[in-house]
């Protein structure tokens, strides 16, 4: 029971976390006017969460982000567009994790980011119906690789952190 | 081994996007530029030959102010909660257009003249 309590309460303390990280970064000016392009720092915590937890309890962690996130930029459009991109991103990262270890989170963390890129893409031509959108999938995949690599970073700073306070 | 495998991997898709990216970015402006709504037609002209002119597109509600100044175009003000449009400023490839996707709106260059004979006849 107390086992089931502790989990509970570190996602609920993880998904503030990321929230507060979401937040924050809707209030830095993006140099890069791209659609669906930004450093996505609260994945940070998602990749994290991916290596230490079941994959329904990251699938509903992230599931409350996006929610409460949209509630929170007031932007319910981009909804769409991030949840089909985390859902495909977290299929792959899931699957990865047997692969990966968690050492090399980075890694997981780059595939992550362009499978997410990749679905915001699919969603926003389903939604919109113009193919001119593709034209943004290269810049997508090159801030995908990048911001996946250093949120992937920070996760694993985190994990070697979080593991010294343990001991 | 599989690690480095990977690498690999993202080293690939990495410098396919650059490339792309480049591609992309070095395709030449064309003069004429047509606006959609929701994949609608609603404005064309000849960026060469338009007058300087200011005006709305509205989508279920939202408004996109469309700006025509010194033969570029660029999307002047929108209600959108992120405005990526307005920051792309004046469009400059002919490969990437300008385009609002809350309110459905792209902005492009384009080689169809039938459309803009249709305009300013």
């Amino acid at each position: 029971m107390s086992e089931r309590v502790r989990k509970l309460t570190l996602l609920g303390v993880l998904t503030a976390v990321s929230l507060i990280i979401f937040v924050i970064e809707l209030q830095i000016p993006n140099p890069f006017p791209i659609p669906g392009i930004k450093p996505g720092l609260a994945n940070i915590i998602t990749v994290y969460a991916v290596y230490h937890f079941e994959a329904w309890e990251v699938a509903s962690m992230v599931a409350v982000r996006l929610v409460l996130g949209a509630v929170f930029s007031g932007n319910f459009m981009a909804l769409i567009y991030s949840a089909s991109g985390a859902v495909l991103c977290l299929i792959g990262m899931l699957a990865l994790r047997r692969l990966i270890d968690e050492r090399h989170l980075w890694i997981a963390s780059v595939f992550g980011a362009v499978l997410h890129n990749t679905g915001q893409m699919a969603a926003a031509l389903l939604v919109t119906g113009t193919t001119q959108l593709l034209l943004y999938y290269p810049f997508l995949i090159v801030s995908g690789c990048l911001s996946g690599a250093f949120t992937g970073l920070c996760a694993q700073l985190v994990t070697a952190r979080l593991k010294r306070r343990k001991k | 081994m599989k690690h480095k495998l990977l690498i690999a991997v993202i080293i690939i898709i990495f410098l396919a996007g650059v490339i792309g990216s480049v591609l992309v970015l070095l395709s030449p402006t064309k003069s004429h530029v047509r606006v959609l709504s929701d994949g609608k037609e609603v404005y064309a002209a000849d960026l060469m030959q338009a007058q300087d002119t200011v005006f709305d597109v509205a989508y279920q509600g939202h408004v996109n102010t469309v700006e025509i100044q010194d033969h570029r175009i660029r999307v002047r003000a929108a209600d959108c909660p992120d405005n990526t449009c307005v920051h792309m400023g004046w469009l400059s490839s002919a490969s990437m257009p300008i385009v609002c996707l809350p309110h459905r709106l792209v902005i492009e260059f384009t080689d169809d003249t039938r459309s803009v004979d249709a305009v300013t006849r």
